[in-house]
């Protein structure tokens, strides 16, 4: 049996001795850990959420987004945004060197849509050929808007599986007829379906050939953004400057005068999105780092009457032949097994909250090693800072005080 | 073994100065059984401590084994405890929490390295004052005579030169008391050194030199031709009882 071993062997049954002390200790740590542990976890699993969000649109780090109306991500821009693309700017756009592809979409205004005696109102989408494979969509049955269909501007639909749902009670409408307003249409294709992406139902939609949307069903040729794909992501900032150069010319805008689209890049998308719930993480953490010290000094106080109460075994030992830093020791051990007992709880309560969370409410969390880690490192920081004017205080006693 | 010359021993609380021992001539030779007899204030625990290293002096020389002790550091002082010296105190002070078995093996903790035969040699400790059959039990599951003598064993289980006892028989009725003696006693015939302090006489007197002090001072130093022997008391005691 070494000597370290003996040491930890006699911290811990101190410990167990002392029991109801170490369980009262460890109550507020318990609670910091644990909800430090469920913010963490529903942090991680709304990045998850998010990443894989953005990987289902197509939206890797080599390709950003331009959207029509100016303003600035995140801040609510008015109901009716100008719409300021036009197929000149993304014609521009794909002459430039480094660009691989450029994907512009059209939206129509939410409509009526029929069907027989079934009608509904979904989101139309003006799209050229490359759109499908841009965005990851692939086709469930049929096939997708084609060049043909581009140049006749036909007047041809590709469905997602919510309209199929509410126009054909679920058959597939291949061949069959739809009118957009009053105009009519040929069901060519159905999308393969991608369900909910947490605000609304991306499977609610129907697209039309690009032409189509900007000719047949709105007054103007403009279009409502586009998507950037480069051949190098590292060029993704070098390239955002030159498109914004080439659409303030295209657009005739003046020096001073603010720009009339938005580039957004994955990378604003992300920091936007995790700004959103910033403010709740934020008070949590300010919360749980509050019931930590607290609990820090919960223990200390806790440690300083026990080591008062056991003032004789300290002198036993002293008198044995334990030196003070043996003494020091012991007690720093104790507060930081405690501590990382503590510690320990906290993170199995996290975790076992952050499962509920999840079955309960749907709230997305993920569990990651680094934040088992953290806890316990935290949790440690605590028993030692907070276990050091404990320890030093049995370390200072005098054997012969100690004894009496 | 042990030599005193000129100690003494001034608390200062506050601006009070209280001189406790006021030059203290003492030479404790191997195998002598030493009593510390005297009233209260008289300063024979502030001796003890001294003696047990446990506490500082405030002036004077006190060699042990030859060596100065008054210029070491408090690490060396544990280091001298720890290797030469054994304690028994008035209130046992084991570990509560802890076996009979633990409580003798705690000295080992601070040895430096910890023996390989130490469970061994603890298991003998406590098989010499007549515990062998407690090994597992806890302070609280013994009596306080059982207590005293596994604090016996603690302040033998490391082999020390000299076992310091203060008022051993303090919180033992009569039967412990001669229980606890007779052991050490016993141990004192093996040819090893014991100081005890207490304020009772007939304790004294089975010791085989007896110290007074009186007021800091060494008052009387005799040695007692024929001590009591506590076993003898005892087997009358059982006698008497039957």
């Amino acid at each position: 049996m070494s000597l370290a071993w003996r040491l930890l062997k006699a911290a811990l049954s101190s410990l167990w001795a002392f029991r109801s002390y170490a369980a009262l200790m460890m109550i507020g740590l318990i609670i910091g850990i644990a909800s430090l542990t469920v913010i963490h976890q529903i942090g991680q699993g709304a990045q998850q959420q998010v990443a894989a969000r953005m990987a289902s649109m197509g939206f890797g780090a080599d390709a950003f987004y331009i959207s029509s109306g100016g303003g600035r991500l995140g801040v609510r821009r008015g109901m009716k945004r100008a719409v300021t693309l036009t197929p000149v700017d993304a014609a521009s756009i794909s002459r430039l060197d480094g660009v691989a592809q450029v994907v512009p979409h059209k939206n129509v205004a939410r409509t009526q849509v029929t069907a027989g005696s079934n009608h509904t109102n979904t989101r139309v989408r003006g799209a050229p050929p490359g759109w499908a494979a841009a965005r990851n969509w692939s086709m469930l049955h049929g096939r997708f808007i084609s060049r043909a269909d581009i140049g006749q501007s036909a007047r041809v639909a590709v469905v997602g599986t919510t309209v199929v749902r509410e126009l054909y009670g679920g058959a597939n409408p291949v061949g069959r007829r739809l009118r957009i307003g009053r105009t009519p249409f040929i069901v060519v294709g159905v999308l393969e379906s991608k369900g909910s992406s947490g605000w609304r139902d991306r499977d609610d939609i129907i697209l039309v050939p690009l032409s189509t949307a900007t000719k047949r069903l709105s007054r103007d040729d403009k279009i409502s953004g586009m998507r950037v794909t480069m051949t190098d992501a590292s060029r993704v900032e070098e390239i955002k400057g030159e498109v914004t150069a080439v659409l303030r010319e295209n657009h005739s805008l003046g020096p001073g005068v603010p720009d009339d689209f938005l580039i957004i890049t994955p990378d604003e998308l992300m920091k936007l999105i995790t700004r959103q719930s910033r403010s709740l993480v934020v008070m949590l953490t300010f919360v749980s780092a509050v019931s930590l010290f607290v609990s820090g000094v919960v223990i200390m106080n806790i440690m300083l009457v026990a080591v008062s109460e056991r003032a004789y075994e300290i002198g036993v030992r002293r008198a044995v032949g334990a030196r003070r830093r043996d003494i020091l020791y012991q007690i720093l051990m104790e507060s930081l097994m405690v501590a990382a007992a503590g510690g320990v709880c906290g993170l199995l309560l996290g975790i076992l909250l952050s499962y509920l969370a999840t079955l309960l409410l749907g709230i997305p969390t993920a569990f990651s090693p680094s934040g088992f880690l953290w806890a316990l490192g935290f949790s440690a920081a605590v028993g030692l800072f907070f276990g050091v004017a404990p320890a030093k205080k049995a370390a200072g006693l005098h054997p012969v005080e100690a004894l009496r | 073994m042990i030599k005193l010359k000129g100690i003494t021993k001034t608390y200062y609380r506050g601006k009070v100065e209280t001189p406790v021992l006021l030059g203290i001539d003492l030479h404790v030779r191997p195998g002598e059984f030493l009593a510390i007899m005297g009233p209260s204030g008289s300063g024979k625990s502030t001796l003890l401590h001294i003696l047990g290293l446990l506490d500082r002096t405030s002036g004077g020389s006190y060699l042990l084994d030859g060596s100065e002790t008054s210029t070491l550091n408090d690490d060396e002082l544990a280091r001298l405890r720890n290797a030469k010296l054994g304690f028994v105190f008035q209130a046992f002070h084991l570990l509560p929490k802890s076996t009979a078995l633990d409580n003798v093996l705690l000295p080992f903790t601070y040895a430096g390295h910890f023996p390989q035969d130490a469970a061994h040699r603890a298991r003998h400790a406590l098989a010499r004052v007549g515990l062998e059959h407690r090994l597992h039990h806890r302070p609280g599951e013994m009596s306080g005579g059982e207590c005293q003598r596994v604090a016996i064993a603690r302040a033998l289980v490391n082999d020390p030169e000299v076992i310091f006892a203060d008022e051993p028989t303090g919180n033992l009725d009569q039967r412990s008391s001669l229980e606890v003696i007779s052991i050490l006693q016993g141990l004192n015939a093996e040819g090893r050194t014991i100081v005890l302090v207490t304020h009772d006489t007939a304790v004294g007197c089975m010791c085989r030199r007896l110290v007074r002090l009186i007021y800091g001072r060494v008052d009387s130093d005799e040695i007692i031709a024929e001590p009591t022997q506590a076993m003898r008391q005892l087997q009358t005691l059982m006698e008497a009882a039957k």
